[in-house]
């Protein structure tokens, strides 16, 4: 008896790890290649069958990706960009969805319907419409037209309405009765235990925002003000097809992200995976 | 109904709408108030320039007598079927496997996320550059000479593959996250019931993720719905496949940005949004069924 | 309470501190303008006219901006519907007559009034001109420059294969012919002919004595017996074994495939020549430019342009601004100077374009100064004696993607090639007949 369950442990263990390092193999492997080719010269990419390892470390295709891109903008107002993003869906949203899990008041359902529609609304439809925003405050090609579409989230809004949902009802009450007001009972004793999901919602509208194309190249054309993304795809227009400029500009772009979250992976998985809901 | 409690409801009102005032007032500007022209100018032509002319139900009937929006319309179906299911089980087993006890947990979680912090257009770049037929690293292993991107029948698969494997790690940390939410002790009790580890999965780990699975599921089936991004940087105009990859709103794109028929395009939205909003009705439905808020 | 204070505060610091950013530092008493183009290798050719304008009027600043093409057409759509368009702007043959039909663009007939009335009949050609005009005959843009498809040919392959490089009197079939015999010889590809029109099927439905549009540019000749026979010669190409498939073009582009040696030659617009001898160091040498081969046996008809079977597309841009904008009298004065011998012959100095003032032309040799190996680049100026106008009429914004789509079939195989040129014949009709009804 004792045996065979050792027996199934141990051949759960293999099994456990046999598909986590296929699946890290599978994940990691598009980043290896994209290294490989940025090193490499357009017909030796071009090559059948292919090399796997370049001649000789060819830094020619990042100087023509600096050349081209001013990253060191690019880097700042995508930081920028993402800051001020993340802020204002986290103030806004917390707001919003305390009040619809927990509070009552006319219209909610109705108002809470809004928040789902926009959902489904495809952020495509708003591209002319807010760039006539902005453009009518004389705001494009700055900061600000890039946070713009995001000065509020309704997916913030229904992620964080869950998160309030899982709390008890019983909490809210118990400070209420200690004398606390709604505010209170939301900024005091209710917001600090949604941290895990503040976290997570932090996590995505970064992503989010970091990942944007269309809006930042319709609103920002200016070179310097333009976001990592919409540069890359600026590069992509003029090297076409030529993807060892285009490998090494994506992983210049990439660089300071992925060192930053290598620094930080312990905070960023456990800021979502951490032990909340305590 | 007596006054005291009325004035404490009162408040409450107040207080409930103070809070989602940003919120409302930032939803209707930014994107209700467009959404509502746009439902206007699916029933117009576009003449140009935001100058518009009421013709009735004529995009309608173009749009649902045109091949190439049903083509659209399954086209955006398969890649959800393709996308959700299987995406989603896949972040569950991620999620499930970094949730063991193994080593190496922090590289692990480290890789699986990586694609997280890296721009969707780098992305897109390198899957293409992998994906190529003539010198692509993938028919090379495979041996084959398989048009990934530019073959009517992989078009789709291969714009799937890279949502998928884009998507996992953002998908798996929200799960994880709601793994490790579970109590320990749950497992305890159970265990000490005799209840087997695939019993437990069932009985005890999916009822207890699945407020997180559910907004997992919500959020991955609107995104996909609305896939445009990712066709937009992996196929050209001259992709031969491209009426078979495109997706509703890359077509609204076409229709709306490239050839300026905004009426036209604006029908698409309308439709794309009713679909969307009909799956999604499903979902809230269909949750009180499998989702479970409070154990 | 307090709390509450404490977060209005925050919120308004936030909202400060995104104004704070969002306002850009203009506090000069000079005046801005932005010049908007879609094309980030002219950037500084457009920036030296630019800095050669301020300097003669320092109270101007003029602030250039590139944007790729397809962003470029939504965002100057959206902004001018709110009349916020940029000071200055590149107008492309296709779209011009959309706007100026509309009323977006100025109207610079009379810029040059106080110089000279007959200033653009002197200095620019018929094809600059018309590309500038608007369907009124009014011009709504100073003409920019002017452009033509060449042939383009890697000599180390033809050397291999022991083909004589192309000649001026080359035709269709020495095309093929040499095409084979490379290809024979090396494996590699010969000539590579994609989906493309003004580089690609509409210089052969010219050359076989067809035409897209008719000259009043209102109705479709796809199924000309000319433009058939082009289109036939041209898409059935890439049915031969020394030509790639469109599938291989939608993954590699044909000047990617040229550079890495996969291919002996394209075609490819005189635009691109000085980026492509910058980009690609290992390759000068071994490349040279050719004339467009000719069809030996055109179909000529009233239509016809009676050229030996020659044709090459031209096209050119000009310089817009918008027609109530807020700075127009300073924008018009700009484009005024744009238009001018010396600032035309700053631009071709900067590789930027060949310029349309006549007798500029020769001014873009300088783009290639910088290398030892030369191109003949004769050739590009001899073609423009046999150019045709780039073909748009005001449907053409519509019409343009459609068409692409009908080719796009024909080459995926779903649909014969009559077929297709039938659809296109009847889209490019109806799209027109319904542009001129609304107006």
């Amino acid at each position: 008896m004792k045996k065979s369950l050792r027996r199934s442990y141990m051949m759960n263990k293999l099994l456990t790890y046999f598909f986590l390092i296929l699946g890290a193999v599978i994940m990691i492997f598009p980043f290896v290649w994209m290294i490989l080719t940025s090193f490499k010269t357009v017909p030796e990419s071009m090559q059948i069958p292919p090399d796997i390892l370049p001649k000789q470390v060819n830094l020619d295709n990042f100087k023509e990706a600096i050349a081209s891109l001013p990253f060191g903008n690019l880097y700042l107002n995508t930081i920028l960009m993402v800051f001020f993003r993340v802020i204002c869906a986290v103030v806004f949203s917390s707001m919003a969805g305390y009040a619809f899990a927990k509070l009552k008041f006319r219209g909610k359902k109705l108002l809470f319907g809004i928040v789902l529609v926009q959902m489904s609304l495809p952020s495509q439809i708003f591209i002319i419409p807010q760039y006539q925003m902005v453009a009518k405050m004389g705001m494009a090609n700055t900061i600000f037209a890039l946070v713009f579409p995001g000065l509020v989230s309704a997916f913030g809004v229904f992620f964080l309405r869950q998160a309030y949902m899982s709390i008890p009802d019983e909490v809210g009450e118990a400070a209420y009765l200690d004398g606390c007001n709604q505010w209170q009972t939301f900024y005091k004793i209710m917001f600090p235990l949604t941290g895990t999901s503040v976290a997570a919602l932090t996590i995505f509208t970064a992503v989010f925002a970091y990942g944007d194309l269309m809006w930042p190249l319709v609103v920002n054309s200016d070179l310097k003000m333009m976001t990592l993304s919409s540069g890359l795809s600026t590069l992509r227009g003029q090297f076409t097809t030529n993807f060892p400029v285009l490998m090494a500009g994506s992983l210049l772009a990439m660089l300071p992200m992925v060192v930053l979250y290598l620094i930080f992976q312990r905070q960023f998985v456990e800021g979502i995976a951490g032990t909340g809901g305590k | 109904m007596n006054k005291k409690l009325s004035a404490a409801a009162k408040r409450e009102e107040r207080w409930g709408w103070f809070m989602i005032a940003p919120t409302i007032i930032g939803l209707v500007v930014l994107n209700l108030w467009p959404f509502v022209q746009t439902l206007y100018s699916s029933f117009c032509e576009h003449l140009g320039f935001g100058h518009y002319k009421f013709i009735g139900l004529q995009n309608y009937k173009d749009m649902f007598g045109n091949t190439e929006f049903w083509k659209a319309t399954w086209n955006t179906v398969y890649f959800c079927i393709l996308t959700v299911p299987v995406g989603i089980a896949l972040a569950l087993l991620v999620a499930l496997l970094l949730n063991a006890h193994v080593k190496f947990k922090g590289g692990f979680r480290t890789i699986f996320f990586l694609p997280l912090v890296c721009a969707p257009a780098a992305i897109a770049m390198v899957w293409r550059w992998i994906f190529n037929t003539e010198y692509g690293i993938l028919n090379q292993i495979l041996g084959g000479k398989i048009q990934w991107i530019t073959d009517p029948k992989t078009a789709v698969l291969a714009v799937a593959i890279v949502s998928v494997w884009s998507s996992i790690g953002y998908d798996a940390v929200l799960l994880l996250a709601g793994l490790q939410n579970i109590p320990g002790t749950l497992y305890e009790a159970s265990g000490l019931d005799g209840a087997g580890k695939v019993r437990q999965f069932f009985s005890i780990t999916l009822p207890m993720v699945s407020p997180t699975l559910f907004s997992v599921l919500i959020m991955r089936l609107m995104a996909s719905m609305k896939i445009y991004d990712l066709i937009y940087m992996m196929a050209d105009e001259t992709n031969p496949a491209l009426t078979d990859m495109q997706s509703l709103m890359y077509l609204f794109y076409r229709s709306s940005f490239v050839a300026g028929d905004r009426g036209y395009g604006s029908a698409i939205v309308i439709w794309t949004v009713g679909l969307i909003l009909l799956v999604t009705l499903v979902q809230f439905q269909g949750q009180k069924k499998w989702v479970t808020y409070d154990v | 309470m307090r709390k509450l204070s404490r977060m209005t505060a925050a919120t308004i610091v936030l909202v400060l501190l995104l104004s704070l950013i969002g306002c850009s530092s203009s506090a000069d008493k000079k005046t801005h303008l932005t010049f908007q183009i879609w094309d980030v290798y002219q950037r500084p050719g457009m920036q030296a006219m630019c800095d050669a304008y301020t300097a003669k009027h320092p109270d101007v600043v003029i602030d250039v901006q590139a944007t790729s093409w397809s962003e470029y057409w939504t965002k100057l759509e959206a902004s001018a519907e709110s009349n916020t368009m940029p000071d200055i702007f590149w107008m492309h043959t296709n779209q011009l007559l959309y706007y100026a039909d509309f009323g977006m663009l100025a109207d610079v007939t009379d810029l040059y009034d106080d110089v000279d009335p007959n200033y653009y009949e002197e200095h620019f050609t018929e094809i600059s001109r018309s590309n500038a005009s608007g369907s009124d005959g009014r011009l709504y843009g100073v003409p920019k420059d002017k452009d033509n498809g060449l042939l383009v040919y890697n000599k180390e392959m033809f050397d291999a294969a022991d083909v004589s490089y192309p000649t001026d009197d080359w035709t269709w079939e020495d095309l093929a012919d040499a095409s084979q015999k490379i290809h024979d010889k090396t494996g590699k590809y010969g000539f590579m002919a994609y989906n493309d029109d003004q580089l690609g099927y509409w210089c052969f439905a010219y050359q076989a004595g067809g035409h897209i549009l008719t000259a009043d540019r209102t109705k479709a000749g796809y199924t000309n017996p000319g433009t058939v026979k082009g289109m036939e010669f041209y898409v059935n190409m890439q049915k031969e074994d020394w030509c790639p498939g469109q599938t291989y073009f939608a993954e590699t582009a044909p000047g990617t495939a040229f550079f890495s040696e996969e291919g002996a030659m394209y075609l490819e617009g005189n635009w691109n020549l000085p980026q492509l001898m910058e980009n690609y160091p290992e390759m000068r040498g071994k490349w040279d430019l050719a004339k467009l081969p000719k069809c030996a046996d055109p179909i000529e008809d009233d239509e016809s342009l009676d050229q030996d079977g020659r044709a090459t597309i031209s096209n050119g841009l000009c310089y817009s601004t918008a027609a109530h904008g807020k700075k127009r009298d300073i924008a018009l004065d700009v484009i005024k100077y744009f238009g001018t011998e010396e600032a035309q012959r700053i631009q071709g100095e900067n590789g930027a374009a060949i310029p349309a003032y006549i007798g500029c032309e020769e001014s873009w040799r300088a783009a290639f100064d910088p290398y030892d190996e030369k191109l003949n680049l004769d050739i590009i100026f001899e073609q423009f004696d046999y150019a045709v106008q780039a073909i748009y009429n005001s449907a053409s914004p519509k019409w343009k993607s459609l068409v692409l789509d009908e080719l796009t079939n024909v080459y995926a195989g779903k649909q014969d090639l009559m077929t297709g040129l039938e659809n296109m014949e009847r889209i490019v009709n109806t799209e027109t007949a319904k542009k001129l009804a609304d107006q």
